[in-house]
């Protein structure tokens, strides 16, 4: 029986006034930077959006009043025991659906997602039309991330993370389920499935489909595929775009996997660095989602208002990959448990399709015509539409979950 | 007769600038770390909170202030083409000895025009049978006290520029150059567009140019895979370099914008952006923490803010596309390289060959990164054996060879 300690409890997000306080001393003392003439984006996020979203983080932004409005959302923690690492007392949405027999499904976020993505997609999995397969909705907050508390000592990988996720849903009662994930969330749904695929994982899905290289080795055809891109316009604009981002796009990734601790104390100290650092991803990793200045002002709260603090998040790239010694994927391997792949045409890593079939025993696939990195957020109707079509009747993963097939 | 925009330069920050950052300071919130963190991830946080204490409540800028003062520093108005006037600020320290040698001294980042300053009194003092120099050490456009470009694209060929004209202005017709880090880079831009014309030779204490090719370099690409010290050396650093140290570089090269909201905002973050290059760059040079406070006070009340100091890992690299030598090709002007131990990369000797024409090479047991400031006498010594009777590259600038 699964190794946790104390029962469930609620959890009411409840920022303390001091806190609020401090924030607010520190947006009225704001020193911004000067910025090249006619930057645009070029440099990084433009000066005249980031002072626009301080007036308004000053001036408009009403806390209290998103927090009222997530705290409708059914939230809890539980101490989750982590093999080496002690408790750790993890926060999540569940929701679960009316339909006694949903399907339980683990959804996990990334950087610099958090839990909340799920918000869109919770009706549409909880209670969508009668004719589509209902989910059991668990969301959690990665530790280090939200109000999750953060691992306390080095080396927390990725069989620790698949460890939290697996406990969390065995302490629900669900000993089966399905997991989505995008981000973090893919990469992390590699190594769970690793340690967890058939007994307990019965199938995964990713809304940004990425992997490595395929060597000659391991994955020939694959190998002899890329000789072939040339003439494969598709994969070749999407590699293109892939190493425009490797070129452009990893400063924030090179940081956060070997110096984390040195950035994090601008983004535990400054709003406006905090901010910066993930807008510049919030607009430039979605597909021209028309953003509010009050989606963006809770989206970077969370992250400022966080258990752990906003140093702690960016660990994750360290931990992962040794300090950038190996990438995401290490300690993972290839499993036959049903994979389905959602394609959206504002991601930013575009590996060929075929190289999701390293990742996984690709049983769906979509592709869209709409919708960037944050699709959970951006689009949640095609993301539904996918798991509908995945797990409902006739899909390639009806049923995998036995007495849970999404209907009742 | 032109006149002159040189005007002496007093460093006096205004009282609000200094409330700011005394506010800023009390409402510090510091970020948790991992058990045993060491510097594994970065700045340590005792070290940084000790360092934010010492800000807030010892700390005695004034005191600092009033001593950077005692420097000759001046700023003047230097046109760039395409970029309208910079105002440009420097010290200029002459030697007593009239003919002494003029030479520029170009800092990089995160360092400053201060860097200079334990190497200043070593360079201009007369002795004897060793040559003396008019030295100049100029806030580079965008960090110190110097102005900020306004335009994108002021890369290699515009910092030339600005040197060239302020050693000009300054009545050095000829002269020579000393840099590390950015000093070093930009070093071949002027070397390529003023050299023997003005620029008669130049020294770097950071060894560092682009990898050889089979196709541009046989021979030199072979000796990285000798069974030598050296070799292995070069290869062990330049690993390092690659797989954990890039991480501020590629930030700075693409996206400086975002990076720069905290360096300006937030004097923590700051401090532990620069604290963590002055402690992992030197070697094990005994910072205290006053000598640390001072530096990155220079880049918190920089004339452009700190933000602007790093938007030159984006223009001399055209936003990471390319590498910083770019527009540049090796010439036959006279070049000095010394090796300290503590550097970030030391490629076998051979490589400066590439760079320029290497007359003088010395290697030192201690010191690193910033070695002007850690090892100003090794330093000042590689120069007057460079530069001194006998030496290399003695007499390179007419009637100035630097003795009397």
């Amino acid at each position: 029986m699964a190794s946790t300690t104390a029962e469930e409890q609620p959890f009411t997000l409840a920022v303390p006034d001091a806190d609020l306080e401090l924030l607010r001393t520190k947006l009225a003392s704001v020193r911004f930077p000067d910025e090249l003439e006619g930057a645009a984006w070029d440099y990084g996020a433009p000066l005249a959006d980031i002072q626009r979203l301080v007036t308004h983080w000053k001036n408009s932004f009403d806390w209290r009043k998103a927090e009222a409005a997530i705290n409708t959302l059914p939230m809890f923690t539980h101490d989750i025991e982590v093999d080496g690492f002690g408790t750790l007392n993890i926060h999540y949405v569940h929701q679960k659906s009316a339909v006694k027999n949903a399907v339980p499904l683990l959804f996990v976020h990334g950087w610099p997602g958090h839990f909340l993505e799920v918000r869109k997609l919770l009706p549409l999995l909880t209670a969508g039309p009668a004719d589509q397969p209902s989910f059991h909705v668990v969301a959690l907050s990665l530790p280090g991330f939200g109000f999750s508390e953060a691992p306390k000592k080095p080396g927390f990988k990725g069989r620790h993370y698949a460890e939290v996720f697996n406990k969390l849903m065995l302490s629900l009662g669900y000993e089966e389920y399905v997991y989505q994930g995008g981000d973090w969330g893919c990469a992390l749904g590699a190594h769970a499935v690793t340690h967890y695929a058939h007994t307990h994982i019965k199938a995964w899905h990713t809304n940004t489909p990425f992997y490595r290289r395929p060597k000659f080795l391991s994955n020939p055809l694959l190998f002899l595929g890329l000789l072939t891109l040339p003439f494969n316009e598709p994969a070749l604009a999407g590699l293109q775009r892939s190493q425009e981002f490797m070129k452009k796009g990893m400063g924030y990734y090179m940081e956060q996997a070997t110096q984390p601790q040195t950035l994090g104390y601008s983004l535990a100290d400054s709003p406006v660095g905090l901010l910066a650092w993930i807008y510049e991803k919030l607009v430039s990793w979605s597909d021209d989602y028309p953003w509010t200045d009050d989606e963006v002002i809770e989206w970077i709260s969370i992250y400022w208002f966080s258990r752990a603090g906003p140093a702690a998040a960016g660990r994750i790239y360290y931990e992962i990959t040794n300090r950038n010694t190996n990438d995401l994927f290490e300690g993972t391997k290839r499993t036959t448990v049903p994979f389905g792949v959602a394609y959206f045409p504002g991601e930013i890593a575009q590996t060929p399709k075929s190289w999701s079939k390293m990742l996984g025993k690709v049983v769906f696939e979509s592709t869209h015509d709409k919708g960037g990195h944050f699709s959970a957020f951006e689009q949640p109707e095609k993301l539904a539409s996918d798991l509908h079509k995945m797990f409902g009747k006739g899909g390639p993963a009806h049923g995998v979950v036995p007495g849970r097939n999404g209907y009742d | 007769m032109a006149t002159t925009t040189e005007r002496p330069f007093t460093l006096s920050v205004p009282p609000a600038e200094l409330e700011l950052l005394q506010k800023k300071l009390e409402l510090v919130r510091l970020p948790d770390e991992l058990e045993n963190a060491g510097w594994d991830y970065g700045a340590p946080l005792s070290d940084i909170r000790r360092l934010v204490a010492r800000w807030r409540d010892g700390f005695d800028w004034h005191k600092s202030e009033t001593e950077i003062n005692k420097l000759p520093m001046f700023t003047r108005d230097i046109d760039v083409d395409g970029f309208g006037t910079l105002n440009i600020h420097y010290v200029h320290q002459k030697s007593a000895v009239k003919n002494a040698i003029p030479l520029l001294f170009v800092h990089g980042w995160p360092g400053h025009f201060l860097e200079v300053k334990n190497v200043l009194p070593h360079l201009t003092a007369i002795s004897g049978d060793r040559p003396s120099f008019h030295v100049v050490a100029i806030s580079l456009p965008g960090f110190g006290f110097s102005e900020a470009p306004k335009k994108s694209g002021f890369a290699g060929r515009q910092y030339a520029n600005v040197f060239n004209k302020l050693m000009l202005s300054l009545g050095y017709e000829e002269y020579v150059y000393q840099g590390g880090d950015w000093g070093h880079m930009l070093g071949a831009h002027v070397v390529y567009h003023y050299g023997h014309k003005h620029l008669k030779a130049w020294h770097s204490n950071m060894p560092f140019y682009r990898r050889p090719t089979l196709f541009s370099n046989p021979l030199l690409t072979l000796e990285e895979h000798l069974p030598t010290q050296a070799a292995r050396v070069a290869v062990e650093k330049l690993t390092h370099w690659r797989q954990k140290g890039i991480g501020y570089y590629t930030e700075h090269a693409t996206k400086p914008q975002t990076i720069g909201y905290g360096l300006s905002d937030s004097p923590a973050g700051l401090l532990s952006w620069i604290y963590e290059k002055l402690v992992s760059w030197s070697d094990q040079y005994p910072w205290t923490d006053d000598e640390v406070l001072e530096w990155i006070s220079i880049y918190w009340f920089s004339r452009a803010g700190p933000a602007a100091s790093i938007r030159i890992y984006y223009e001399m690299t055209g936003g990471n596309t390319h590498d910083t030598f770019e527009g540049t090709a090796r010439t036959t002007v006279p070049l000095g390289i010394s090796y300290f131990p503590g550097e970030l990369l030391l490629p076998p000797k051979s490589w400066m060959q590439m760079v320029g024409k290497v007359v003088f090479e010395s290697e030192h047991d201690k010191g690193g990164h910033f070695a002007a400031y850690e090892q100003p006498e090794k330093l000042a010594d590689d120069l007057r054996r460079m530069f001194g009777r006998g030496g290399p590259a003695f007499g390179v600038v007419h009637g100035h060879e630097g003795y009397d």
